[in-house]
């Protein structure tokens, strides 16, 4: 191995002395490997060049196309004139905020459109600042125990959250409790409550089989990961006029999502 | 002697030569200058593994985002060329677009999927580089970026989806900036300031035109040139990271 830089002055008599007729010399020979060198197994590559430039060239064509089917057999929607004083029957924002839409629905609006917000998008700063090993990076769910707790995290979510979107549509506590506690807590408290039970259970289930970090990210992220599409699913594709439930199969009037899009 | 190819003849031409300062890329050196010589390739390392090349492990997500990108930039010009931003004339312009421009229907389609298909990519890609676990050090940071990224995506369709200025566009963007200001103290400032006024009116339709065709597309190849040079320095996708026995 030879050195980039000496750490100290050559002496003469040195077995490796320098010379001033050479342009290179040999300052120091280090035992082992250099560390960036010590992970690196046998070398498995490929010059991206012409491989990763014809793989981007035959995904651009391949979007291009699927874009030009759709838009050869899909008209984007035009509705009448903005008028600011007829308003529409759902009146929906974009599909991608109508989880937040949804969310809005089952609490007080500083709660479900500031608190949570904030605390989502904080916690998906933190990721990997919380989950700093360098291990387990590279591989789908890492191991296999992570595949397992990913899909039961998943199917809980997909039980849970469905059975809160419903039970607070039908049971809401605004309702039930007017006149009886304050609107924080009935809006606020109670529905802050529940969602944080719902999302600590599965990591107080998981805490009995001493999980790693990276474990307990899966948790929290397949929460919010799959708790995200079923609100905006039901947002999207449920809520009919009057931001009512309705089967997407039974909507009233004829109301179709899709041709809002 | 064999004569020389008018191949032969262009590749080594002082006019060629001027534009692409490597050989022909057939041999090792040449496919590493490739790269490195090229403004547009030299955000790709010279050699891939071929771990991070297997399509099961990223699913080409974060290139078929890039990919949407240019496209929907392209799409976007286009639809520039006939649109005026005012009150009065956008929905007429959407109309004429539709009915008189030539593939003016079309054009106006592949912007409205491409943005479609580009926020569903996207928050596709951001899982995918979770559940890979994709985010852990060296390239914490390059997850950071890759969440602005996600919000510039949200903001730029979110602007853009104003701009025809119909019934849908209107009401969308009156529930949508609604959010906005439930935040204590900030909220309806920070809605006015997006609006230009207490509702959407021509002033919003100005600030969501200035923000869709200029401030956000010119962050989002900013932070995109960032994030790919990022993975890069990063020792390339976290694929590299599995040390096969």
């Amino acid at each position: 191995m030879i050195a980039q830089k000496p750490t100290t002055p050559a002496r003469s008599g040195e077995s490796f002395a320098r010379s001033s007729s050479k342009t290179y010399t040999l300052v120091e020979i280090v035992r082992g490997a250099p560390p960036q060198m010590i992970d690196h197994g046998p070398e498995d590559t490929v010059f991206a060049f012409p491989v990763v430039a014809l793989v981007e060239l035959l995904l651009a064509l391949g979007v291009t196309v699927v874009l030009l089917l759709m838009s050869l057999t899909m008209n984007a929607p035009l509705e009448e004139i903005a008028n600011p004083n007829q308003t529409t029957d759902p009146a929906k924002a974009p599909w991608y905020f109508m989880g937040l839409q949804e969310l809005l629905e089952h609490g007080h609006p500083t709660l479900m459109a500031v608190i949570i917000p904030t605390i989502l998008v904080l916690f998906v700063l933190a990721i990997p600042y919380i989950d700093n090993e360098r291990e387990g990076a590279g591989r789908w769910f890492t191991s296999a125990r992570g595949k397992r707790i990913t899909a039961l995290t998943a199917l809980y979510t997909l039980i849970v959250m469905p059975a809160f979107i419903l039970v607070d549509n039908f049971f809401p506590p605004r309702e039930l409790l007017r006149g009886i506690v304050p609107d924080l807590v009935a809006q606020g408290l109670i529905p802050a409550a529940v969602l944080a039970v719902i999302v600590l259970l599965p990591l107080f289930v998981l805490r009995r089989y001493r999980p790693t970090n990276r474990e307990v990210m899966l948790v929290l992220f397949t929460l919010l990961f799959v708790s995200a599409i079923v609100f905006t699913v039901t947002g999207f594709l449920f809520r009919g006029p009057g931001f009512k439930l309705y089967l997407p199969w039974k909507m009233p009037g004829g109301y179709n999502p899709f041709l809002n899009l | 002697m064999r004569a020389k190819s008018l191949f032969d003849v262009i590749t080594h031409s002082r006019v060629w030569r001027s534009f692409f300062r490597h050989g022909w890329p057939d041999n090792p050196l040449d496919r590493s200058l490739v790269m490195t010589t090229n403004i547009f390739f030299h955000l790709h390392p010279v050699k891939v593994s071929r771990r991070s090349l297997r399509w099961q492990y990223s699913l080409g997500l974060g290139l078929l985002a890039v990919i949407l990108f240019l496209e929907l930039t392209v799409t976007g010009v286009l639809l520039m060329f006939y649109y005026v931003p005012t009150v009065e004339r956008a929905y007429t312009y959407i109309i004429t677009l539709q009915t008189a421009v030539p593939f003016g229907q079309l054009l106006r389609n592949m912007h409205r999927w491409g943005a479609h298909l580009m926020v569903l990519v996207v928050v596709l890609h951001m899982a995918r580089v979770f559940y890979t676990g994709a985010y852990k050090p060296p390239r914490e940071f390059n997850w950071v970026v890759g969440v602005v990224l996600l919000v510039l995506t949200l903001g730029a369709s979110f602007t853009g989806y104003l701009l025809p200025w119909d019934q849908l566009a209107f009401w969308a963007i009156t529930v949508g900036t609604s959010v906005a200001g439930y935040a204590p103290v900030a909220g309806p400032t920070i809605k006015t300031f997006l609006l230009g006024g207490p509702e959407v009116g021509q002033e919003s339709l100005t600030r969501f035109y200035a923000l869709h065709i200029m401030v956000i597309p010119a962050a989002i190849l900013l932070l995109t040139s960032l994030h790919i040079w990022r993975v890069r320095k990063d020792g390339g996708l976290a694929a590299n990271e599995v040390k096969e026995p």
